[in-house]
């Protein structure tokens, strides 16, 4: 049975359309509640952000106009609806390249990941400032282009790489004090 | 001319677009900067990790939470109300400054352009009007109560008829029927006389035939 495009589950969604809303809610779900324990760290926090990005999502569907892929645009969704969890997590602090949004200290959450290697790189990711673990997330979990990457979080490609090259340096030690 | 910059090889290693000098060059970087190579082993320990990557289970989550049905819009919302209106006050202008009237007459419908509105009738014409309906109307019942009076007359004078032929009917009957009680009367007595006379007549004969035997033996 052929699925359905993402264009014409969002045009059945815009007609009011539950079923295809939550067809391309099923599509992405778990992709992007993988990317709120990423960017969170913990389950809980991942599981009010997703339905936080989804609520983004379907009051702007209107504005996707398709000139990308709806998965870039989620994401792109998801990354300021990312930006906003942590400015409301700690409203005096500034976002961007800020060590103060890493999380340091694993929560008691991360004992119900599964596996260790998970679980550790998710350790090492909170401890990575919110813009270099955006970066991270994209490249390696969303599989986007440096240039996409670029165009969702507002950046230049040469910023988005250099971020990146920076992020590694610093998982690494962080992967290494992880696996001890 | 190859870019040397190590961000650029590895980031045209990480979208796997280095060409082959660059490759050449990302190689030699490999082996002559020990940063480098961990940061190439780092994004490849990155790759695998994302491909095996397993997170919890997901939750369940209200996604109904999500769906916020679009509003109706409501009947005086509705794109074509504008249009309407406007035509409508269009034809109304037309309608006023081409004279357009309509009359109502007798069950039919009369539309017209640039005809004067027929005026009103005066006070005067009213009352007139008034007057010859009422007496009109006045006419209409004095003959209706005549016809009734009338109407009433012709009932009791038939009753009255019917009545006395009725007296004169069971009173001839009466007297009929005393006549013939008094015939059966007479008729009865005149039998009771005959029957009376019989018996005489048989009681004289008996005294006659005993007289006779009498004699009889007095002449032996």
């Amino acid at each position: 049975m052929f699925e359905k495009r993402d264009e014409q589950l969002i045009e059945q969604a815009l007609k009011g359309n539950k079923k295809a809303w939550f067809a391309l809610i099923k599509r992405y779900e778990t992709g992007i509640y993988q990317y709120g324990i990423r960017m969170t760290g913990t389950p809980h926090d991942a599981a009010d952000l997703m339905q936080d990005i989804f609520i983004a999502v379907f009051k702007s569907l209107s504005n996707f106009r398709g000139d990308g892929s709806f998965k870039a645009w989620l994401y792109r969704i998801a990354h300021f609806r990312c930006i906003e969890f942590y400015r409301r997590k700690r409203p005096d602090t500034p976002l961007e390249d800020s060590e103060e949004l890493s999380c340091e200290r694993p929560t008691p959450e991360h004992s119900l990941m599964s596996d260790i290697t998970s679980q550790s790189l998710t350790h090492a990711m909170q401890r990575l400032p919110l813009a270099q673990r955006a970066v991270i997330e994209l490249k390696f979990f969303g599989q986007f282009t440096f240039e996409e990457i670029a165009e969702q979080l507002g950046l230049s490609s040469n910023t988005v790489k250099s971020r990146l090259y920076s992020a590694l340096s610093k998982l690494k030690l962080d992967l290494e004090v992880e696996h001890g | 001319m190859v870019n040397q910059s190590p961000e650029y090889l590895f980031g045209q290693w990480l979208d796997n677009a280095l060409t082959e000098d660059e490759r050449s060059a990302f190689e030699a970087l490999c082996v002559s900067d020990e940063d480098f190579a961990a940061r190439v082993a780092t994004a490849t320990q990155l790759n695998v990790a994302a491909e095996q990557f397993s997170a919890p289970p997901m939750p369940a989550w209200d996604k109904n939470a999500t769906f916020i049905a679009p509003d109706k819009p409501k009947w005086w919302q509705w794109q074509g109300l504008p249009a309407v209106s406007m035509a409508m006050s269009a034809a109304a202008m037309v309608m006023v400054m081409s004279g357009f009237s309509m009359q109502v007459e007798d069950g039919r419908v009369t539309m017209g352009f640039g005809q004067s509105v027929p005026k009103g009738p005066t006070e005067a014409e009213v009352a007139a009007l008034v007057a010859d309906r009422i007496n009109h109307y006045q006419q209409a019942n004095q003959a209706m109560f005549t016809q009734y009076v009338n109407a009433l007359q012709q009932q009791q004078q038939e009753s009255s008829t019917q009545l006395a032929q009725y007296l004169l009917k069971s009173s001839r009957q009466e007297r009929r029927e005393d006549f013939a009680e008094l015939v059966q009367f007479i008729n009865q007595q005149r039998d009771d006389d005959q029957r009376y006379y019989a018996r005489q007549l048989t009681h004289l004969q008996r005294e006659i035939n005993a007289m006779d035997d009498g004699y009889t033996a007095v002449t032996e």
